[in-house]
């Protein structure tokens, strides 16, 4: 009888062990078969082992430099990041042809990738700057003359490769979403401007519209 | 007479309303200061430290005020001039041009020279040394501890064992003296009552197995079904540790700011570190740590091999090294799951699978990711079918279909109406997430 006496000791045992076994905090607790857990093909964000050819085991490559990716052709951008690419692009560049933005797109990434900073409706108020204020610009909102008389392209440029504290969006917005963000903030702009005389205000939203 | 005095009076009031004239004229510091932070001047400028333009302190030793005042409020017209300092400069700064300020007064801009000029210096500090050796790591002391119990425990087993067997050999030779001490009883009996102790051991044994081996083998079932291989409640410590509460809670960054990709891909996107400079770039909390940049936004700095004094144009070093973020929700390798088809399509919030996020301080698994899990959701989430032009015919086909010819109520929702499901699209087939 002294093997079952043993065999119920060893189980309470185990069974407390187990229980140590839950993922918590920096443990993912036990795993049956890691194999399937961890692809052995490189997936997104597989974390890989590292090997002289991966030093960071990384799972994707960076791409040769000027390489563009099928379909992505308006991704290629021909004016330098610096002065005098800027005022080439505010002097060049226009929107592309046939732009419209009927879905509201413009205004949902708006939303997303401006408002947290400029605010909702442009006037510099959003939750970042109110924060961290010494990171706004010099004008004060869209309604600011500098804003609405802009030329697009310094805006596109700004938005792909940053100015200032504002940084790179390029990344995160599509060239023809970058587009529609413009459009937007143009929209939001004109509208500022048109506030104190409040029926002007529809007038100017209708022609943006019919402008574009 | 009253002429006179109305000629009294009329000095007295030119004199009171130019002597504050006179007294602008004089650059003030405090007008200065309030112009500064109006001009939004700090966006580009610190006093003691390059930001996108140069450090201020001392601009009014470097350059003449005449200099000064011509560039700061229109350096474009300056430079067009042909003076050869302020081209010097904006070359310097790889030709990012600073504002124009025209609506600034030349008084007023001597107003802010003379603020830079009697802005205190900073305080430097002593370095804090107390409060970062005092934490302990208690986890160690607590593993020694059990080592040490085990090992008593051993020698304690060890130590009886080898006293039983110099009992029993000495009772082999001398059976008489050890009589009584080899037939008491084990120890364990002896605590046991009475009753219990006579009892037949194998009765006993089964008794004992019934009370804790039962309950035991339960809890292992579901330990084994619910905790082998589930990872809720994982939240390791990250390389740098990004407060989701901060950036997604308090200051309202909405999740695709980050996660760009949630919407058009299978994976929602862990953030380049572009992404992360466009904020803080700016941002280096240098106010909370003594003037120098906030240790986890300087593994940002790091990685890029960015260093925020170095010239311009110069900031980005070539070794950087991305940063290893620890993967919390990790699906087996035959479970297919894509983020663009549950948010875009399916227009599911972040946070029916990933909890609340926002209040997270440090991420944490907050689902199991179990297949039944999943299966839950796709047996009872109604299908918005209403707003699905595409698939507008073959939805309303599903539902006339059902309406006359099924009687099974898991088709039908709460509101006695036909209500489409993921499983009724084929959302339980095997084929649909495993292959």
């Amino acid at each position: 009888m002294k093997k079952v006496n043993q065999i119920l000791l060893s189980a309470t045992l185990a069974s407390a062990l187990l229980g140590g076994c839950v993922s918590r905090g920096n443990d993912p607790g036990w795993e049956y078969a890691p194999d399937m857990y961890y692809s052995k093909g490189y997936e997104p964000y597989s974390q890989a082992d590292s090997s002289a050819l991966n030093p960071y085991g990384m799972s994707m490559r960076t791409p040769a430099v000027g390489s563009v990716a099928m379909g992505k052709s308006d991704y290629v951008y021909p004016y330098e990041n610096n002065g005098a690419g800027y005022e080439l692009a505010g002097a060049e560049l226009t929107m592309p042809e046939g732009f419209s933005d009927a879905d509201g797109r413009g205004q949902y990434l708006y939303d997303i990738y401006c408002a947290p900073c400029h605010g909702a409706k442009g006037n510099n108020d959003g939750a970042v700057f109110q924060k961290a204020a010494n990171l706004k610009p010099a004008w004060k909102g869209y309604s600011d003359p500098y804003i609405q008389t802009l030329p697009v392209g310094k805006i596109y440029h700004t938005l792909t490769y940053g100015k200032n504290n504002m940084g790179s969006h390029a990344s995160v917005l599509a060239p023809l979403d970058r587009w529609k963000v413009i459009n937007y903030v143009k929209q939001l702009s004109m509208q500022s401007a048109a506030a104190p005389a409040a029926s002007a205000t529809e007038n100017a939203a209708s022609e943006m519209e019919t402008a574009n | 007479m009253i002429i006179k005095h109305l000629k009294g009076w009329a000095l007295a009031a030119i004199l009171a309303v130019s002597a504050p004239v006179l007294a602008q004229d004089a650059p003030s510091a405090d007008e200065g200061k309030k112009l500064y932070e109006a001009n939004n001047c700090g966006s580009c400028h610190a006093l003691d430290k390059k930001v996108v333009g140069p450090a201020l302190r001392g601009v009014t030793d470097r350059r003449s005020e005449e200099w000064l005042i011509q560039w700061i409020r229109n350096n474009e017209k300056f430079r067009k001039s042909g003076d050869a300092d302020a081209n010097a400069l904006y070359e310097e700064y790889g030709g990012a041009a600073m504002n124009i300020f025209e609506n600034l007064s030349p008084l007023q801009v001597q107003h802010i020279l003379e603020y830079i000029k009697t802005a205190p210096a900073p305080v430097q500090e002593k370095a804090q040394t107390t409060g970062v050796t005092a934490e302990e790591d208690n986890s160690n002391s607590i593993y020694i501890l059990l080592i040490l119990v085990a090992v008593f425990a051993v020698v304690l087993l060890v130590l009886s064992k080898v006293k039983n067997t110099l009992l029993r050999v000495a009772a082999e030779q001398d059976p008489e003296t050890y009589a009584e001490q080899m037939n008491k009883l084990p120890l364990w009996k002896r605590l046991l009552p009475k009753k219990l102790a006579n009892m037949n051991t194998t009765v006993l044994s089964l008794f004992i197995t019934l009370i804790i081996g039962l309950p035991m083998a339960g809890y292992g079932y579901k330990f084994s079904i619910s905790e082998v291989g589930v990872q809720k409640g994982y939240a390791p410590e990250q390389p740098i540790a990004f407060s989701h509460k901060l950036h997604a809670g308090d200051l309202q960054l909405n999740c695709r700011y980050c996660h760009s990709t949630v919407e058009e891909s299978k994976s929602a996107s862990i953030p380049a570190l572009n992404t992360c400079m466009n904020c803080h770039k700016g941002v280096q909390l240098t106010e909370k740590y003594n003037g120098n940049v906030s240790p986890e936004i300087q593994k940002i700095y790091d990685a890029l091999d960015y260093d925020p004094e170095a010239k311009p144009g110069e900031e980005f070093g070539d070794n950087p090294k991305p940063i290893r973020w620890v993967r919390i929700h990790n699906l087996p390798d035959h479970a297919y799951f894509n983020h663009s088809q549950h948010v875009k399509v399916g227009k599911l919030e972040c946070q029916t699978c990933h909890g609340p996020i926002e209040r997270m301080e440090k991420v944490q698994q907050w689902n199991t990711l179990q297949m039944g899990w999943c299966i839950d959701c796709h047996r009872n989430a109604g299908i918005d079918a209403a707003n699905n032009n595409y698939y507008a015919a073959l939805h309303a086909k599903a539902a006339s279909d059902l309406e006359n010819n099924g009687n099974n109520s898991q088709y039908f929702g709460p509101d006695g109406k036909v209500r489409i499901t993921p499983a009724m699209n084929g959302g339980l087939e095997c084929a649909k997430c495993h292959y």
